[in-house]
């Protein structure tokens, strides 16, 4: 009760507060585009050093702040690496588990796994969609890598782990498509370096249109690579978080003796 | 019209201190989770208001399904009640 009343008083000060702002109309909203933002809305596709790409936070995170964008994936590359480690299981420790049997209880109801197969095709087109024109609109390789990462832990809540690793989607092969995705990033930022232009360099070295659609140049690649790779990663995080308490339990035990 | 916008932000805004008061305050630690990806909804909604929808395509998978999946696997290594 007490709960209750705390937050109804902290709401009525804030109803109180936005109304006497309103009244006094303190800190306008913006309504106009400042030059700064004038200047990324033309140039993202018109101007002289364009990225080519009418969507323009796209332009922005992959071409002109591409650098930025580059350390992020390699910070959440190091988190993802680190998490990984903690969680391992050994092979030799693998060994010591041998006997440890794990009964299979089934699963949820038939409803839940009905719709989570219906559901999982649905979220793997549209991240596909995110992501795959996060050069023409909203979204990109991030944004579509999460909402893939959802498919395979809906999987995982409704069946179970092993369902998962049946069909061939083991954390090896997650980690290992992750790698190459990311081998296939470095890839592109250093090809133009290569050939005499700068690092990250998009126009005028990547072709703006292939078979006459709009792909941006490099921006479609980036998007493309980490969208698998984002996805593959939190896809391996929940293969190791869902590996059940016991085992490690075990593993301790043995090892201690 | 700016004024219906004005006034769906701060209706959606206050959604999401109530759910994050509520998760804050919540002794059990499933409901919190739950409570929290309420808050994620309501600041969706928020982001979608501020035109970013940008962020709106990344934050409500993260908020709403990979943060709270990953804190049930944590809950379930641990207990599910908060202790005083």
């Amino acid at each position: 009760m007490k709960r209750i009343l705390t937050i109804l008083l902290i709401f009525v000060l804030i109803i109180v507060g936005a109304y006497i702002a309103t009244i006094l109309d303190i800190n306008p909203p913006q309504k106009k585009v400042r030059p700064l933002g004038r200047l990324y809305l033309f140039e993202s596709y018109y101007g002289k050093y364009s990225a080519k790409s009418p969507e323009v936070v796209t332009s922005i995170v992959w071409d002109y702040r591409g650098l930025d964008t580059i350390f992020e994936v390699t910070v959440f590359f190091l988190a993802i690496m680190g998490g990984l480690t903690i969680f391992r299981i050994e092979k030799r420790e693998k060994e010591k588990i041998k006997d440890l049997k794990i009964k299979y209880s089934g699963g949820l109801t038939i409803i839940v796994k009905i719709v989570t197969k219906l559901l999982t095709v649905m979220i793997v087109a549209v991240s596909a969609s995110i992501a795959l024109h996060g050069h023409l609109t909203p979204g990109g390789g991030f944004q579509g890598g999460t909402a893939l990462a959802i498919a395979p832990l809906l999987i995982l809540v409704a069946y179970s782990r092993e369902v998962l690793e049946k069909h061939g989607l083991t954390y090896i092969k997650a980690v290992l498509i992750r790698s190459v995705s990311l081998l296939c990033i470095l890839v592109i930022v250093f090809l133009p370096f290569i050939h005499g232009y700068y690092l990250l360099q998009n126009q005028p070295f990547y072709p703006v249109k292939v078979f006459g659609q709009l792909i941006s140049g490099s921006l479609f690649f980036y998007n493309f690579f980490d969208y698998i790779a984002i996805g593959m990663g939190f896809t391996a995080i929940f293969l190791y978080l869902s590996i059940p308490e016991k085992i490690y339990r075990r593993i301790i035990e043995v090892s201690k003796g | 019209m700016i004024m219906v916008h004005l006034l769906m932000l701060l209706v959606a805004s206050l959604l999401g201190l109530f759910f994050s008061y509520m998760a804050i305050t919540e002794k059990d630690l499933l409901k919190a989770i739950a409570y929290s990806a309420g808050q994620g909804v309501a600041y969706s909604i928020l982001f979608y208001l501020l035109m970013a929808p940008d962020v709106v395509l990344a934050y409500i998978a993260i908020a709403v399904g990979i943060y709270s999946a990953l804190l049930v696997f944590v809950v379930s290594k641990t207990t599910r009640y908060e202790e005083d």
